[in-house]
């Protein structure tokens, strides 16, 4: 736990090789408790394996990633442990498509044992209220929309009540009409002040709702800082080549 | 090999007759499936001269014999491996066996002779067989002789596994001619087999009992002490008579009457069909399970472990396995094995290596991200697996479990080979007895045809039930 005290995570020399491919190539990041940072680049540059080194679903190559004050380098730290702190939201949703809507979002709390199966049953009907889907308890995931979805699995996340959450380009499976209300979850956790790191090639949301957005190409960070002066005032030739094609 | 051994040794010496060596012994009596009249079954019960002079022998020596009807092949090989303690099956003496068995005195005088279909005039004499070709028993005396005059009266010689399919290959003209020990041919012509003898019998051979070189001394003496009580009471000439004088042939003869004739043979059949089938499946589910969670674990060895187990069993045949484990296995660790076990053994090895394949495939058909999904909210690998993975993964599976259930099911019937008295080997001991392979055939596939429809059709509506 030797990352700065105000940092809510904090990346060092992160490098991650896939056999002889090397993906990152040395990142350095620190995140501030209730800092939303948005993180974009182009096709192929790291950015879902950057976050998927946050909680560990890749192994980290070299470097240190401190997330929440556990060291996750450090082997002797409980995993399942950590990663009830940092929720997930995935490009294809991954809800189980073999449960109810409610069951998906109660399984973790109750394998968790996180208090009495009620408890974990008013905790999903609240959540589900909090992403407009009441109405949907008992659905499948088969009979959702996709925008419906995405909005279950960001419920799914929540219901572990994390500090973090992580989304890997949440909207970008959606049809357009759907993406707005995928935005709109999003946004009201921002605003309630959640850790968020988001990978997103929604440019105008980067700028809405981001404090700082990170551009990053072939495994490194090259740009960063306030949307104002990422998107106004790039100081990068490879950060304006991107940011000419996508705006 | 006697199953109760123990101070047997230390008793013989102060013996003075065989009889008290082997009273109160069980002995295990090899014999073959199909050699009647020596052998065969009626309504399900072995019989013929073979069976009631060493159960008779036995009753006057006083010890048990418990018979296993494997086949000449087989009880042979059983034999060798002293997976039985004799052999009794219309078995000629000759100087070949004689370096690997001890022979008791013979006990009767058998000799070859040729028959010919009865719709057929032309052969009527060796020197009509130019340019044909006749069946024999595979390493019957029957075989050694045509061998042995085939190139003076230039015919080709044909080698077949048993009686009954000889006598179809006869009837159905795919030889002219078979060559047989004259009581077996004696007795299948009086049971219409469709058949006529057109010969003298030859000069022939002897038969005897056998043990295993150099084991069993007290079993053989007991057999030569029991046949001579026989010969002297004139209860060896009555069993020859009910065989070789009065062979009546009795029973029904329309397809319904050899329905319910065989009925209770193929029922028992079913039963251990369904007993061996059940027992593997089991079997083959847990070690499926198994060895298939290794194939996806993170760990090289275990995945080493599982790749070369499915490896082997699926890369050689079921029925070397089954002989492997039956005939080889016993010979490699001197432990006898039941056939029950060696064919439960094969088959849940053999099926368990398809059902490894068949949850690693349903295992790996799941999508990673749902894993990811579940790790990623704090779950544990076992969780995951419990409670994502494997209820879509067993919904996936299941039509293949299904189907590997009826592949075993089936196979089976391999086991008739070793001597498992399943569905398959209760047909053909009554068609040994009978000669009506055609119809038994069709009998025996309908019970399998229905059987498995059924179990499918059962197994499909669990399916339904259970995996919506
Ligand atoms: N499991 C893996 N095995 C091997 N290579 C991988 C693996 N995952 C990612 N890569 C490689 O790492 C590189 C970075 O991939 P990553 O998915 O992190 O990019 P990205 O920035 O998220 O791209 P996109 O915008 O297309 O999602 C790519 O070249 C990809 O091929
Ligand atoms: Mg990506």
């Amino acid at each position: 736990m030797s990352a700065s005290a105000s940092s809510k995570i904090s990346v060092r020399g992160l490098r991650k090789s896939f056999g002889s491919n090397e993906v990152l190539k040395g990142l350095d990041v620190e995140i501030a408790e209730g800092e939303v940072v948005c993180v974009i680049g182009p096709s192929g540059s790291g950015k879902s394996t950057f976050l998927r080194c946050l909680n560990k679903l890749d192994d980290i190559t070299a470097g240190t990633v401190v997330v929440d004050g556990f060291d996750l380098t450090d082997k002797t730290v409980n995993l399942n442990e950590v990663r009830q702190h940092i929720g997930m939201v995935f490009q294809h949703f991954n809800l189980f498509p073999h449960m109810s809507v409610l069951q998906n979002i109660m399984l973790a709390p109750v394998e968790l044992k996180r208090g009495s199966k009620a408890d974990a049953r008013a905790t999903a009907l609240t959540l589900l209220d909090r992403v407009g889907l009441s109405d949907k308890a008992d659905a499948r995931p088969a009979q959702l929309s996709g925008g419906q979805k995405q909005r279950v699995a960001i419920a799914r996340s929540l219901a572990v009540n994390p500090d973090i959450m992580l989304f890997d380009e949440a909207t970008s499976a959606l049809d357009p009409e759907m993406v707005g209300e995928v935005l709109q979850v999003i946004r009201d956790l921002a605003a309630e002040g959640m850790t968020m790191v988001v990978v997103t090639h929604e440019m105008g949301f980067a700028r809405e709702v981001a404090d700082r957005v990170i551009f990053m190409a072939d495994g490194l960070v090259v740009e960063e800082g306030t949307p104002a002066e990422l998107f106004g005032n790039p100081q990068h030739q490879r950060t304006q080549d991107f940011l000419s094609k996508v705006l | 090999m006697a199953l109760a051994g123990g101070f047997v040794g230390v008793t013989a010496a102060a013996a003075s007759s065989p009889s008290t060596e082997v009273s109160g012994e069980t002995y295990i009596i090899g014999t073959d499936t199909t050699f009647a009249p020596f052998e065969y079954r009626e309504d399900g019960e072995l019989t013929g001269i073979d069976m009631d002079l060493v159960r008779d022998i036995a009753a006057s020596q006083g010890f048990t014999v418990e018979i296993q009807s494997l086949g000449f092949d087989a009880a042979l090989q059983a034999l060798q491996s002293n997976q039985v303690d004799g052999v009794i099956a219309g078995m000629s003496i000759t100087d070949e066996r004689e370096l690997i068995f001890d022979f008791s005195d013979p006990y009767f005088d058998s000799g070859v002779q040729m028959a010919v279909a009865e719709a057929n005039t032309e052969i009527t004499a060796y020197a009509d067989l130019a340019g044909e070709t006749v069946v024999a028993k595979r390493g019957s005396e029957g075989e050694t002789f045509a061998n042995s005059i085939k190139d003076e009266y230039g015919f080709t010689v044909k080698a077949l596994a048993d009686s009954a399919t000889m006598y179809d290959d006869v009837k159905a003209g795919n030889s002219v001619a078979v060559f047989d020990d004259y009581p077996v041919l004696a007795y299948g012509i009086n049971q219409n087999n469709g058949l006529k003898s057109v010969t003298e019998k030859e000069q022939g051979s002897s038969y005897g009992f056998a043990v295993n070189k150099g084991q069993n001394p007290e079993l053989l003496a007991a057999f030569n002490a029991g046949l001579a009580e026989l010969e002297a009471s004139g209860a060896y000439q009555d069993i020859l008579d009910t065989y070789l004088d009065a062979p009546a042939a009795s029973s029904d003869t329309s397809f319904f009457g050899l329905l319910s004739d065989s009925a209770p043979a193929l029922m028992k059949g079913l039963g251990l069909t369904l007993l061996a089938t059940a027992l593997s499946i089991l079997i083959a589910l847990v070690l499926g399970v198994l060895f298939g969670f290794f194939t996806v674990s993170e760990s090289r060895i275990l995945r080493g472990i599982a790749t070369t187990y499915v490896s082997i069993f699926r890369g050689t045949p079921l029925l070397v396995q089954a002989f492997f484990f039956y005939f080889g296995l016993p010979q490699l660790t001197g432990q006898p094995i039941d056939v029950l076990a060696a064919g439960v053994l094969t088959l849940s090895l053999n099926a368990g290596a398809y059902m490894t394949e068949i949850v690693r495939g349903g295992i790996q058909s799941v999508d990673a991200g749902q894993t990811e999904a579940g790790r990623s909210l704090g779950l544990g690998y076992v969780t995951t697996m419990r409670r994502v993975v494997l209820p879509q993964a067993v919904k996936i599976m299941t039509p293949s479990f299904i189907n590997q259930f009826v592949m075993t099911l089936k196979d089976t019937s391999l086991l008739a080979v070793i001597g498992f008295a399943e569905l398959t080997y209760q047909g053909q001991q009554i068609y040994a007895a009978n000669f009506r392979t055609g119809e038994t055939l069709l009998i025996v596939a309908a019970i399998y045809f229905i059987v498995i429809n059924l179990l499918t059709m059962l197994s499909n509506k669990l399916d339904k039930r259970f995996n919506k």
